[in-house]
């Protein structure tokens, strides 16, 4: 299974909201599952997806097992420009501002960061597709740390 | 607590026709109301049916029509921009009857569009009834009818998002010198920009940002200030709050709301000019003198629901708290401050 198709697969999974998929293709099996729960301390480095590919169980000394590995979607960081709360809504129970799979404009509003009750929005400094979000709601924020990947 | 007002409950056009006929406080009868309005007798008792939950007080007495007792003072731009002489030529100030937020209707009416630039700086929108006005963290910002003022000014900085450090702090230093003006000595800030007085909350701000992280940047600054409350409006508040009228040994002499807001302005325009110059550093030192908990025990509350107490040794250069604890001093951006040991009593 090439790399194209296995980013496809991860994004299906990511705008769909299903906690697993597994697929087998031939000799090959591959299974996606999210864990949403267990990434607050790894927002850096990794997104809401862990992948892992394991051979079919038959063909075991053919095929070599793949290591488990964390995928970052390749995009633009939005990144944070200051300190404070990340929030995606503008009010609690508010629509979120976007969503994974949602196209974005230059200007469009991605997120609020507060600070010292000043809610500033941040927008989008380039137009594409959301590929991911990378810090939960409510979460506090460092300078620079990205936020959304855009691709 | 269950609020007995919602939203969609807000006064109508209509309603606030027949207030305003009602302003002097006199009885008028309903057959000439109706008369006035072009409308029938059945829809100004209907239209008149439940003020009593915005804060008025109506007498309907048969044969005799309404009265309003206590009958609110009108926001009036003209008023507003006359009594502040030359410095009225700075702002452009739209009063409206209602909105859910002066804040989120000023924020949209920044954002430049292809006709146009976006309001230009220095446009205020004030709102007699703010139905869905929002405090940090989407918390309502109550009023009733005529008792409390709620406005939005929109500034634009030449700096960007990450330089507005301290900015809403600066706003609360601009109150407190309104207030002083006005005579009322003893309203005390709580980090970051509530203001305190009597025992209570009477009045907030937030402020929301946009624009680019390097500039420039579009910021409304959303003030409400209560200047009495009612027992109606006070069920609907699950905090201590108080107001002017609390603050002031004769409650007549609460300032009348278009003063109010005319002292207001250029208060915040010459704070907010001195900061797109000297940032919040130059307003550091003024923010301690006027806050209510200088190097107090108090504990913080953090968004993630843990809680740090220490002794608040003030503010830094960039509006970030500074609280000792036992082993250092540390500096926080978010977090809401109590006193220690009345923490309970508030939550």
């Amino acid at each position: 299974m090439d790399l194209r198709k296995l980013k496809t697969l991860i994004e299906l999974v990511e705008s769909s909201g299903i906690a697993e998929l597994e697929i087998s293709e031939g000799e090959e099996r591959v299974r996606i599952t999210r864990s949403p729960s267990s990434m607050l301390q790894q927002v850096y480095a990794a997104p809401q997806q862990q992948m892992v590919a394991a051979p079919a169980p038959q063909l075991a000394p053919a095929a070599p097992a793949e290591p488990v590995k964390e995928v970052q979607p390749e995009g633009h960081a939005v990144k944070s420009p200051m300190v404070g709360s990340f929030y995606r809504c503008s009010s609690p129970g508010a629509k979120s501002f976007v969503e994974v799979g949602q196209s974005v404009s230059v200007g469009d509003t991605l997120c609020i960061i507060e600070a010292m009750k000043l809610l500033n929005e941040i927008e989008s400094d380039k137009a594409g597709v959301i590929k991911a979000v990378l810090v939960e709601n409510g979460q506090p924020v460092e300078y620079g740390q990205p936020l959304f990947i855009i691709g | 607590m269950k609020s007995t007002l919602d939203k969609s409950q807000a006064p109508n056009a209509l309603t606030f026709s027949l207030l305003r006929l009602l302003t002097d406080g006199k009885f008028h009868s309903g057959e000439l109301l109706a008369r006035q309005l072009g409308i029938s007798r059945a829809s100004v008792s209907n239209a008149l049916r439940g003020v009593e939950s915005y804060g008025l007080n109506l007498y309907s007495v048969r044969g005799r029509g309404y009265c309003l007792n206590n009958p609110p003072q009108w926001l009036d731009a003209e008023c507003i921009v006359a009594q502040m002489g030359e410095r009225g030529k700075n702002f452009r100030i739209e009063v409206l009857d209602c909105a859910d937020s002066s804040n989120t209707l000023l924020l949209q009416r920044a954002k430049p569009d292809i006709a146009n630039g976006g309001a230009p700086g220095g446009t205020v929108l004030a709102v007699e009834w703010q139905s869905g006005g929002r405090g940090r963290l989407g918390r309502t910002w109550h009023s009733g009818l005529g008792n409390a003022l709620t406005f939005s000014l929109l500034w634009r900085f030449g700096c960007g998002l990450s330089s507005l450090s301290g900015l809403s702090l600066a706003a609360g230093v601009a109150l407190i010198r309104a207030l002083r003006v006005l005579g009322i000595q003893s309203a005390q800030l709580k980090w970051p920009n509530d203001v305190l007085g009597n025992g209570g909350k009477f009045a907030g701000i937030l402020i929301e940002a946009q624009g680019d992280v390097l500039g420039p940047s579009a910021v409304v600054i959303g003030i409400g200030l209560n200047l009495s409350l009612q027992q109606q409006v006070l069920r609907r508040i699950g905090q201590p709050v108080s107001s002017l009228a609390d603050m002031l040994a004769d409650a007549s002499a609460v300032p009348e709301r278009n003063h109010l807001l005319a002292v207001i302005l250029p208060e915040l325009e010459d704070v907010l000019q001195d900061f797109t110059v000297n940032g919040f550093a130059a307003l550091r030192a003024e923010w301690q003198n006027y806050h209510g908990f200088q190097d107090q025990p108090v504990q913080l509350l953090l968004p993630d629901g843990s809680r740090v107490a220490g002794i608040v040794r003030g503010v830094a250069d960039d509006g970030a708290l500074e609280l000792e604890t036992m082993h250092e001093i540390r500096r926080f951006n978010v977090g809401e401050v109590s006193l220690r040991g009345a923490e309970h009593a508030a939550a």
